[in-house]
């Protein structure tokens, strides 16, 4: 059989920014798969060579724009380490709230994408209706809804109000997540595009680099948030399910979204006990970190982001380097594609959850 | 069989519910949604001392001092409203206004002029 090649992308509607695949075909069986990326590169590392840490604070929410609040955490957890800044209790769980409500939003948009590539458009709207209520929170103390800005070096912007809303939104989301589970989870014709296509073995998935929910719906209980001194005294499960297919990605997802609104329910009770907001805004004027290597990583929604800084001693970081989630999950298409058919091409990189503004920087 | 039969019948149940609710959308141009109280809109400056902090802070090069006419500058078409400016302002002079509809028909009218009054005690 003569072989075909095709280019899937780079300005395909179901991949999640501008990604190209380079699809080798046979017949209908995909045999290799080289993915090409590049096309959103914004140079987010060189930049910060010339920037100082406080003008590149407001950047670093676009390497991931659904869960800016991540990357900004970061930039600020290693400044505050390296200069010996220690948080109090109420802006750690500012904090968590904060994180825990973006990564449910930046599920509840990949439920909605992921099954908008599979043919079905109500789900598409019912997510964006339940994401709506989170980003208006967002929007009401930060003062933008995606590019938040919300965190400086040292705590937070401005205390946080009308916690009622949050509750709102986790009193609101289990019926909801029920309503979604009642038309995907089983759905016939979903499950026989997700369950046992894509399979995701451990091996490969350590070999490859994977982590995040992909990686523990691959039956791997590795969860970064366990360590993270954020989430001190913070009780909770992390989501590990076996099945290592798209199906069970989705699920992980849904249960992640079970497991985050149980995680701010105890972020709110701390807020309640803890009133005054007190925290030492470091001066970011003159702001330098003390020369060396520093290093530091977080949970984001599409896996272990981390960054590294080597430092001069001067204004701005001599090196900045950023690790994403999801840059590891484009290089797994190369080896998960191989042999699977060219309709599922999408369903399965869709599961993977790639967002290609992480992957390029 | 029976279950899937079940369970279609209950997503279409899930259906059929939101056909009777009201919708979440807003007919844009005719209605308009008030921003909350911190949007971070266009930007307008009131009693500036010209003591340079924005410049800065800011990540975009927005900000510019033109000293010899007293005047303080904006582009619109650099800001990336990130706020930095209005949060470390010693003066508090620079705020975010809530409006966001900034579409201009004129590129030059992007630039916002404001005069700098009153002279910075630190100088």
């Amino acid at each position: 059989m003569s072989k075909l090649k095709l280019n899937l992308g780079p300005q395909h509607p179901s991949t999640h920014g501008v990604l190209r695949l380079i699809l080798e075909l046979e017949g209908e069986k995909i045999i290799s798969c080289e993915p090409d990326i590049g096309y959103l590169h914004r140079g987010m590392e060189k930049m910060a060579e010339k920037l100082s840490y406080i003008q590149y604070l407001p950047l670093v929410d676009r390497i991931d724009y659904l869960a800016g609040f991540f990357y900004s955490e970061l930039l600020c957890r290693t400044v505050e380490k390296a200069l010996g800044v220690e948080l109090s209790k109420r802006v750690k769980a500012i904090r968590v709230m904060l994180l825990e409500l973006n990564r449910i939003a930046s599920h509840l948009l990949w439920i909605g994408a992921f099954l908008m590539d599979l043919g079905a458009v109500s789900p598409f709207f019912y997510a964006f209706r339940e994401r709506e209520l989170i980003l208006k929170y967002f929007e009401k103390i930060t003062g933008q809804r995606m590019m938040n800005n919300y965190f400086v070096f040292g705590g937070v912007r401005r205390d946080i109000f009308s916690l009622e809303d949050v509750e709102n939104i986790i009193n609101i989301l289990p019926d909801k997540v029920k309503d979604y589970e009642a038309l995907i989870t089983e759905n016939p014709i979903f499950v026989r595009r997700t369950k046992g296509k894509g399979v995701l073995d451990k091996e490969t998935a350590f070999n490859f680099g994977i982590t995040g929910v992909n990686l523990r719906a691959s039956g791997v209980n590795l969860d970064f948030r366990v360590k993270d001194y954020l989430y001190e005294g913070i009780d909770f499960n992390p989501v590990v399910i076996d099945g290592a297919d798209s199906w069970s990605r989705y699920k992980a997802r849904v249960l992640e979204i079970k497991e985050s609104i149980n995680i701010i329910k105890q972020a709110l009770k701390v807020l309640e006990s803890e009133k005054e907001l007190e925290q030492k805004l470091v001066n970011p004027l003159n702001l330098t970190l003390p020369e060396g290597e520093y290093i530091q990583e977080i949970e984001a929604p599409r896996g272990l982001a981390s960054i590294y800084i080597k430092s001069t001693g001067e204004k701005s970081p001599y090196r900045l380097k950023w690790r994403t989630g999801s840059y590891y999950s484009v290089n797994l298409l190369r080896k998960i594609l191989k042999g699977a058919y060219l309709n599922d091409a999408i369903a399965i990189s869709g599961s993977l959850d790639i967002i290609l503004p992480e992957v390029d920087k | 069989m029976f279950r899937k039969i079940g369970y279609l019948l209950l997503s279409m149940f899930v259906v059929f519910k939101h056909l009777f609710k009201r919708p979440v959308t807003l007919e844009y141009p005719e209605k308009k949604i008030t921003p909350p109280e911190n949007f971070r809109g266009k930007p307008v400056v009131e009693n500036c001392k010209g003591c340079g902090v924005c410049l800065r802070v800011c990540p975009s090069g927005a900000i510019k001092i033109d000293r010899e006419n007293n005047c303080f500058k904006i582009d619109l078409k650099k800001c990336i409203f990130c706020g930095n400016c209005t949060f470390y302002c010693p003066h508090g002079a620079i705020k975010m206004s809530k409006g966001y509809e900034l579409a201009l028909s004129d590129r030059e009218n992007l630039i916002l002029n404001y005069p700098i009054g009153g002279a910075d005690e630190r100088n």
